[in-house]
C-alpha cells in the first residue's frame, strides 16, 4: 500500500470535512476567476467602444505660414511647403507605426503581426447638382477598418472605381438614392450606398475611391492627410508620432493625445482595480482554507499519533497532508473554475451592460495551479505543527 | 537488552508540579515478560511511553541495546519504531478508514515496503483473523480489533512489544484470549512489557513490577524462564 492510497481512503471516509475545505478553496478561486473573466470581457468591450474614437494619429503636410511684414505693414502671409503628401509616404508611415506597435507588444512572429489601420485621404471641394460638397477620396478597405462604426443604410459599400458612398445628410440634401448617377468634376459615378447617420462630419461628405479623387483634381499620387489608428494598451502613440516626424520629411504627425491618454489610463485603472479585488478575495479565501485545514489537522491528531507510533516519520505525516491538500486543490480548482465562470456570466452584464462574457479555457490551469498552491500553503503550517506534538500527548488529547 | 536507569518524569511547575515517575529503574533481558501493575495514576503508562520513546523523561536514562532512547532525535526514534519496539494500546488505535489488512500493512507502508501483503496476511492468520482481513475496525469486536493491533505490532518483527493495558477494554473471557495470544508470542521468544491492573493477567508474567505514586513499591520475580510455567 502506498502513502497516497492511504490518503485517498482517509479522504473518502472524511468526505464531509474534505468538502468543507474544498468549499473554502472554491469560494476564493470562484471569485478570482469570475473577476478575471468579467475583466477580460470588459476589456474587449472597452476596446470595442474605444474603436469608435477613430484615428488617434494624424499625419498632415508640413506647411508653415510665414507672416510677411514690412515696416509694420502686413503684407499677408506666404505659405511655404506643399499642401499634399506624396502617396509613397503612406507605406513608410505604415511601416513605422506597425514596427513600433509590434515591438512594444513584443510580437516577433510575422504571422501574429498587428497591422494598424492607416488610411490616406484626399479632400476635394466639388459641386454636385449645383450644391458645393466635400468629396473625400479614401482607401475603401482601410477606411472601413478605421471606422468600424460605419453602417450602410442603403445599397452597398464601395466596391468598384466609379462608385460613391454618401453621408446620410449629403444624400438627403442632394435627394440621392443608391443606384443614382452623379457627375463629379466631369466624371460619371454611381451612388453605391448611403451611410447611416454618424453625428460627425462624415454625414455631409461624399466618399469616393482615392484614385477617382486624385484623377478628378489632377493630383495623381497625392494625399491630403493620413489617419492612423494606433490603439492598444501598449501602443506608444506619441513615440510613433515623434518617429514619423523624424524619419519622414515633409510631413507633420500629430498624436491625438487625449484619446490615447484616456483609453490607456482607463484600461490601466480597470486592470489594477480588478487585480486588487482578485488578490483580496484570494487572501480571504486562503484564510478560510487555513481555518478548515487547521481544524482538519486538529481532528486527526490521534491518527497522526497512531501513524507515528507505527513508524511514520514527520516527513511522511506532512506528506500525507500535502497529498490531501492536492486533492482539495484539484477539486477546488475545477469547481472554482466552473463556479467562477458561471458567476461571470451572471454578474458580467450587470457590471458592464452589453458585455458578452465568454468562458476562458486558459483559466482552468490557472485556477488549478492557484487552488493547489493555496491548499498546500494553508496545510503546511498546521501539519508541521501537528508533527511537533509528542506521540504520547497526541493520544492524551482525546 | 533494555535498561531503565533512575527515570523521573515531572509534569508542570511550582504548585502544579506533578511527579509522575520518581527514580524508577528496571532491566529486561531478551525473552522477558514483565508486567507493570499499579492503580490508575501510579505512572504505569508514563513509564511505558518513556521506554518506547513516545515521551521523554525529565531525568534518567533509557538504554535499548546499548543506545540511549531518551536522548535520541526524532529520526532515530522513527528507526526504533520501525523495527525494535512496537506498541499495543488499550484503545487499539487502529486507523478507522483502513481495513484490518491495511492497518497491519501500515508499518510496512511507512518503511517503504510495498509488497508486504502476504506478510500482513500471515500476521493476521497468526492472530486468527485472516478471515476478516477486509473488515474495517468499526465492523470488528473489541477483541478482534486488539488482535489486528497485535498483528500490526508483529509485522515489523520487533525486539520488544510494549502493551498498555491491552485487555483493559474487554470482558474477562476476551481478555484471557488476548492474554493467551501474548503468552504464545512470549513462548515464541518475543520480549514483552505489559501494563495491567489485572493480577490474574500479571500472574503469567515472569516479573511483576508494582508502581505506586511513581515509585516502584514492589518487585516480584516469578522465575526468569516462564516457558516452563505450564
Amino acid at each position: 500500500m502506498e502513502l497516497h492510497r492511504l490518503v485517498a481512503k482517509d479522504v473518502m471516509r472524511r468526505k464531509r470535512r474534505v468538502l468543507y475545505a474544498v468549499l473554502g478553496v472554491v469560494i476564493g478561486i470562484m471569485t478570482v476567476i469570475s473577476i478575471l473573466t468579467v475583466a477580460l470581457a470588459a476589456e474587449s468591450r472597452i476596446y470595442e467602444q474605444l474603436e469608435e474614437y477613430g484615428a488617434n494619429l494624424v499625419v498632415i503636410p508640413a506647411v508653415s505660414q510665414l507672416d510677411l511684414e514690412l515696416g509694420g505693414l502686413g503684407l499677408g502671409s506666404l505659405t511655404v511647403g506643399q499642401n499634399y503628401i506624396p502617396e509613397g509616404k503612406v507605406s513608410l508611415v505604415r511601416q513605422i507605426t506597425d514596427d513600433m506597435i509590434n515591438h512594444s507588444l513584443g510580437i516577433q512572429d510575422e504571422r501574429d503581426r498587428y497591422a494598424a489601420p492607416v488610411s490616406p485621404k484626399l479632400y476635394v471641394s466639388s459641386e454636385v447638382r449645383g450644391v458645393s460638397v466635400m468629396v473625400v477620396g479614401i482607401d475603401p478597405e482601410e477606411e472601413r477598418r478605421m471606422k468600424t462604426w460605419w453602417r450602410i443604410r442603403e445599397g452597398e459599400y464601395l466596391d468598384g472605381t466609379d462608385q460613391a458612398l454618401l453621408g446620410a445628410l449629403a444624400a438627403e440634401l442632394l435627394e440621392l438614392n443608391a443606384g443614382d448617377s452623379i457627375v463629379l468634376n466631369g466624371f460619371d459615378m454611381t451612388v453605391a450606398g448611403i451611410l447611416r447617420e454618424t453625428g460627425s462630419n462624415d454625414d455631409y461628405q461624399i466618399f469616393v475611391p482615392i484614385r477617382m479623387a486624385q484623377e478628378a483634381v489632377d493630383r495623381e499620387g497625392m494625399v491630403s492627410s493620413i489617419d492612423v489608428r494606433a490603439l492598444c494598451i501598449a501602443c506608444p502613440v506619441e513615440d510613433i508620432a515623434d518617429e514619423i516626424n523624424m524619419m519622414v520629411p515633409g510631413v507633420r504627425a500629430v498624436a491625438v493625445k487625449q484619446i490615447a491618454m484616456t483609453e490607456m489610463g482607463m484600461m490601466d485603472r480597470i486592470n489594477r482595480f480588478m487585480l486588487a479585488l482578485a488578490g483580496i478575495t484570494l487572501a480571504v479565501g486562503m484564510f478560510g482554507v487555513v481555518n478548515t485545514m487547521t481544524t482538519s489537522v486538529h481532528e486527526r491528531i490521534r491518527d497522526i499519533g497512531i501513524m507515528r507510533a507505527v513508524g511514520a516519520s514527520r516527513n511522511q505525516i506532512v506528506r500525507t497532508f500535502i497529498y490531501e491538500a492536492i486533492i482539495v486543490g484539484i477539486l477546488g480548482g475545477v469547481l472554482g473554475f466552473l463556479a467562477g465562470t458561471l458567476l461571470a456570466y451572471g454578474i458580467g452584464p450587470l457590471i458592464f451592460p452589453g458585455v458578452s462574457v465568454g468562458y476562458v479555457p486558459g483559466y482552468l490551469p490557472l485556477s488549478l495551479a492557484l487552488a493547489i498552491v493555496v491548499a498546500v500553503a494553508a496545510t503546511l503550517y498546521p501539519a508541521f505543527r501537528a508533527t511537533r506534538i509528542r506521540v504520547a500527548d497526541s493520544f492524551r488529547s482525546l | 537488552m533494555l535498561v531503565v536507569k533512575s527515570v523521573s518524569k515531572i509534569y508542570g511547575e511550582g504548585t502544579n508540579r506533578v511527579v509522575a515517575l520518581n527514580n524508577v529503574s528496571l532491566e529486561a533481558a531478551k525473552g522477558d515478560f514483565i508486567a507493570v501493575m499499579g492503580h490508575s495514576g501510579s505512572g504505569k503508562s508514563t513509564l511505558l511511553n518513556i521506554i518506547g520513546g513516545l515521551d521523554y523523561p525529565s531525568s534518567g536514562e533509557v538504554i535499548l541495546d546499548g543506545r540511549r532512547i531518551d536522548a535520541m532525535n526524532e529520526d532515530a526514534l522513527v528507526d526504533i519504531r520501525r523495527g525494535r519496539i512496537t506498541y499495543v494500546f488499550q484503545q487499539y488505535h487502529l486507523l478507522p478508514s483502513l481495513t484490518a489488512l491495511e492497518n497491519v500493512l501500515l508499518p510496512l507502508t511507512f518503511r517503504g515496503t510495498n509488497n508486504g501483503t502476504q506478510r500482513a496476511l500471515d500476521m493476521l492468520a497468526r492472530v486468527g483473523l485472516d478471515k476478516r482481513a477486509g473488515h474495517k475496525p468499526g465492523q470488528l469486536s473489541g477483541g478482534e480489533q486488539q488482535r489486528v493491533a497485535i498483528a500490526r505490532a508483529l509485522v515489523n518483527d520487533p525486539a520488544l512489544i510494549l502493551a498498555d493495558e491491552p485487555t483493559g477494554n474487554m470482558d474477562q473471557k476476551t481478555g484471557m484470549e488476548i492474554l493467551e495470544l501474548f503468552r504464545q508470542l512470549h513462548r515464541e521468544g518475543h520480549s514483552i512489557i505489559m501494563v495491567t491492573h489485572n493480577p490474574e493477567i500479571a500472574r503469567h508474567a515472569g516479573e511483576i513490577i508494582v508502581l505506586q505514586d511513581g515509585q516502584i513499591a514492589n518487585r516480584v520475580e516469578q522465575g526468569r524462564s516462564r516457558n516452563n510455567e505450564h
